[in-house]
């Protein structure tokens, strides 16, 4: 097989790398040939954010008079806003959408670690590790605050166990289920014990930190998938990644299969998760090896490939305003969140969010054409916002077949079916009787479709997937 | 007589804009529908109320009588035995059930005890699956209700043969040829269009249904996509009616079960048709410092389901409607160290409304034979459970049609 790197293929990386492109992003990628162009993500630290670490400064600092700074780091919504910020703004946005995997992956939930700043905290390790070895990952997860908290390892100790951690720590983060026995499960919970957070007396809740409690830890001996010794929960996670059965690693296809689903497609087949769990072992469980050799494979640009993702709604809510080169204070972005699904910071379960189609059902359909709706339609001067003018040049659209054409070339959208784009010029010179005839190239025809014309656009299957 | 809202929006404006936007509901299946479900079930409505997280049976219907229950198991976090609200003798229920125990007086309220399915899976997610799907082997994609629906549902023409009051469809309503609509406020359960050009927002409306029908030659994301958005337009004209001001005949509480079940009320008593309403009320999942929260969790849904018999009484309703809760499992028989519990296998679960039989289905949990793992032994297969609902409420004439296999039926849902 071999790859063929056109505009739509460098629309589709930047999509699953990143957020989507405006125009003229994807031009710059396609310019830079296939490796540089995966290189301008997988190698984000060359990449100077200190713009973005400016703005965010200033925007999590309070301005007097007020005493609330536009993000307040202290609550739900202020992290909310300030992950979004990041999404739809830093120029590294694979930084960003590997922190959104992780943040999915070791969730730890708001509801009940009720910190704001200790899950704020998590958000920072996981973009830190990022792309980093997995054992390190794994690591900084179980030594956690907020994940200590929120999967109850704080009252794991000697003689009377917790197996929350030591359940989830297999299943979810580094095995997968029935990949263990109950007995593996209570045995790990043991080399976890006294693996807990303390703070200063007297302090907030926010000044947690982890903290080993030698009294509180089983010293003896444990048997975890076979191997038996006085293991403490840094050995425990070395005997987990470094497992192996009849097919090789055992934690490198589990990630293997994760990273395959987060940027290709949905039940991956056996050759790619082998293939990808393969560079797991011989880079030494490095997760940027991983992802580069993805992006790289021929499979991820093949035509099957495309669309075969539901964007999650936060990456439904980024997408446009990166595309849209809109404005946002981030306010109506993260109202947006619950009601299509996604609470940032607050999943329901230790699983994190299912994805893929359970995103779409009546209601969250509705949500997410109410976000699109009030993000194309706001002709004020504050909030959530685009330019139209900014956009579309008005002399280049004289047919309602030009408007189609420079919007879904906008939106990415430039392969979508025929009827669509028939449908969508149908719409462009309707007038309000539904009759035909209506479009007339004028400031005020253009204010009015171009802005219904995108939110239709938003609202259609095509823009659903990614 | 004035036409019902139900026939009012089938034979009347239903036709005119449901079926015009949605072809492929509008089709006459009402005969199918006859075929497979005898006439019995018209009318009836069955309410799924899920408890996630693990609900603990064991402080909800409490084995009191059984001294290794407060002597041994439950040491701090067990209630006391003086406290709790008798049942039979032997079980009794959680101090804060006093709603549910007023059911139970009334001849209401049916316990099926040591509900699980072969070799109980302690993750929550494998768990939930098998629940969801009634398949131990996770074979089956669709839900249990989905695959009830996709046989007696599908064809019915009717947008709201069914609904998840949730922010997301759970598996269980997952069918292949009926898209439940889901929704927590019907108020804003609409396409929203430009607001400064109202004149363009039939257009709007229009283009969004007729790009979400498109012709795919082979099936995929898209389509499936596409019809829940088609499904959501179709289903929105309906909500509008039930949005239209309700007055509950009973105070609901605060909580979000207390809400979900009022506006299941307000669909009931608006006659729409509807079959199955499913809601899910969360934060089982007690590893640690448990007492509080469940005895509050378990208040709220005692309340919740008291005051939506109370409302759906005042209606003179309440005979249609049959309430079920289900929880993905029961939780470790001994407390942790946390002052919490693990998780478990084998729960209780209740089934409440006029067609109830009252009593206790399904062997009391017997603390002094517990399987290796310290956990309550499997005891009411969760399919029998479900086949006596679809036998004796929604007069499904063979389960087994639905769950691959039938199963002893348990008696606890009178027979008409």
């Amino acid at each position: 097989m071999s790859l063929r790197w056109d505009r739509a293929a460098a629309s589709h990386l930047a999509r699953r790398a990143g957020f989507g492109g405006t125009p003229a992003e994807i031009d710059a990628l396609l310019a830079m040939g296939l490796d540089g162009a995966v290189s301008s993500f997988v190698g984000y630290e060359a990449i100077d954010t200190s713009a973005l670490e400016a703005d965010l400064a200033r925007l999590t600092a309070p301005v007097p008079p007020a005493t609330t700074p536009t993000y307040d780091l202290n609550t739900t919504v202020g992290i909310q806003k300030w992950f979004l910020h990041r999404m739809v703004f830093s120029r590294r946005p694979l930084e960003e959408k590997m922190t959104l995997l992780w943040n999915g992956h070791f969730t730890s939930g708001i509801a009940k670690v009720n910190d704001a700043t200790l899950i704020l905290k998590q958000n920072k390790t996981e973009r830190s590790l990022a792309l980093g070895r997995f054992d390190d990952l794994v690591l900084a997860m179980t030594k956690d605050p907020a994940m200590i908290i929120w999967l109850d390892n704080r009252t794991n100790v000697k003689g009377r166990p917790n197996e929350n951690y030591a359940r989830e720590l297999m299943e979810l983060f580094t095995l997968g289920v029935d990949r263990y026995t109950q007995k593996d499960v209570s045995e790990l919970a043991r080399a976890l014990t006294g693996w807990t957070i303390a703070k200063p007396e007297g302090t907030a809740v926010s000044e947690y930190a982890f903290s080993f409690n030698a009294a509180a830890h089983d010293a003896g001996a444990k048997t975890i998938l076979g191997q038996t010794g006085n293991w403490n929960a840094d050995d425990a996670i070395g005997i987990l990644l470094n497992a192996t059965d009849g097919n090789g690693s055992v934690s490198g296809r589990f990630l293997a299969g994760k990273l395959w689903t987060w940027f290709v497609y949905h039940d991956p087949p056996d050759w790619a998760v082998a293939d990808l769990a393969s560079v797991y072992v011989s880079s030494n469980h490095s997760i940027r090896a991983m992802v580069d050799h993805l992006f790289h494979m021929p499979e991820f640009y093949e035509p099957h490939t495309r669309q075969a993702l539901v964007r999650s709604p936060v990456e439904y809510i980024v997408a446009p305003l990166r595309q849209l080169e809109a404005k946002t204070d981030l306010s109506t972005p993260a109202a947006s969140l619950n009601p299509m699904g996604q609470a940032l910071f607050n999943p329901l379960d230790a699983k994190g969010w299912e994805g893929d189609l359970d995103w779409m059902n009546t209601g969250t359909v509705f949500a997410r054409a109410a976000f699109t709706n009030s993000l194309v339609t706001n002709r004020g001067a504050t909030g959530t916002r685009i330019d139209v003018p900014a956009l579309v040049s008005q002399k280049s659209l004289a047919t309602p077949r030009d408007v189609v054409t420079a919007l879904a070339d906008r939106l990415g959208l430039s392969d979508a079916l025929p009827a669509s784009q028939a449908v969508w010029e149908k719409y462009v010179d309707s007038k309000s009787d539904g009759s035909r005839g209506y479009w007339t190239n004028t400031p005020a025809a253009v204010d009015q479709k171009v802005r219904g014309l995108l939110h239709l656009m938003l609202t259609s299957a095509d823009y659903h997937l990614s | 007589m004035p036409l019902n809202r139900r026939e009012f929006l089938f034979r009347g404006v239903g036709v005119a804009t449901v079926s015009a936007m949605i072809p492929r509901f509008a089709i006459a299946g009402a005969r199918h529908f006859e075929e497979f479900v005898s006439s019995a079930a018209s009318g009836r409505v069955l309410v799924v109320v899920e408890l996630s997280g693990g609900n603990d049976g064991l402080n909800t219907v409490i084995p009191y009588t059984d001294a290794l229950y407060s002597g041994t198991y439950r040491k701090t976090i067990g209630v006391p035995v003086s406290d709790v609200l008798d049942l039979d003798g032997t079980l009794g229920l959680n101090p804060s059930m006093s709603g549910m125990k007023a059911l139970w007086d009334a001849g209401r309220v049916a316990v099926i005890e040591g509900v699980a399915y072969p070799s109980p899976n302690l993750s929550h997610f494998t768990s939930r699956d098998i629940w969801h799907t009634a398949d131990p082997k996770l074979l089956q994609r669709r839900g249990w209700l989905g695959r009830y629906a996709d046989k007696a549902l599908a064809g019915t023409a009717n947008p709201l043969s069914g609904c998840a009051i949730s922010s997301s469809l759970p598996r269980t309503l997952l069918a292949d040829n009926v898209v439940f609509p889901a929704f927590s406020n019907p108020g804003s359960y609409s396409y929203t269009t430009d607001g400064a050009n109202p004149g363009d927002g039939a257009n709007q409306v229009a283009a969004f249904v007729a790009q979400n029908s498109m012709e795919h030659e082979i099936a995929n994301r898209n389509e499936t996509i596409e019809r829940v958005a088609r499904d959501a337009a179709s289903s929105s004209a309906t909500l509008k009616q039930v949005a239209n001001g309700y007055t509950a005949k009973a105070t609901y509480p605060a909580n979000s079960l207390g809400q979900a079940l009022k506006l299941c009320a307000e669909i009931i008593v608006g006659d729409f048709g509807t079959s199955i309403l499913y809601v899910t009320y969360g934060g089982f999942d007690n590893h640690s410092a448990q007492k509080t929260t469940h005895d509050a969790l378990l208040r709220g849904v005692s309340d919740a389901i008291k005051s939506f018999f109370d409302d759906l009484d005042g209606q003179g309703k309440a005979s249609h409607a049959l309430l079920m809760t289900w929880s993905e499992f029961g939780r470790r028989v001994q407390e942790n160290g946390s002052l919490g519990t693990d998780h478990g296998t084998a729960g209780v679960h209740f089934v409440v409304g006029p067609s109830a039989v009252k009593g206790i289905y399904g062997p009391p949990p017997q603390l002094a034979k517990l399987d290796g793992n310290g956990n309550l032994p499997w005891q009411t297969d969760f399919r029998s459970y479900y086949g006596t609902i679809l036998t004796d409420w929604l007069a499904v004439p063979d389960a087994a049609s639905v769950l691959g296999t039938g199963y002893p039926n348990l008696g606890c849902v009178a027979r008409t």
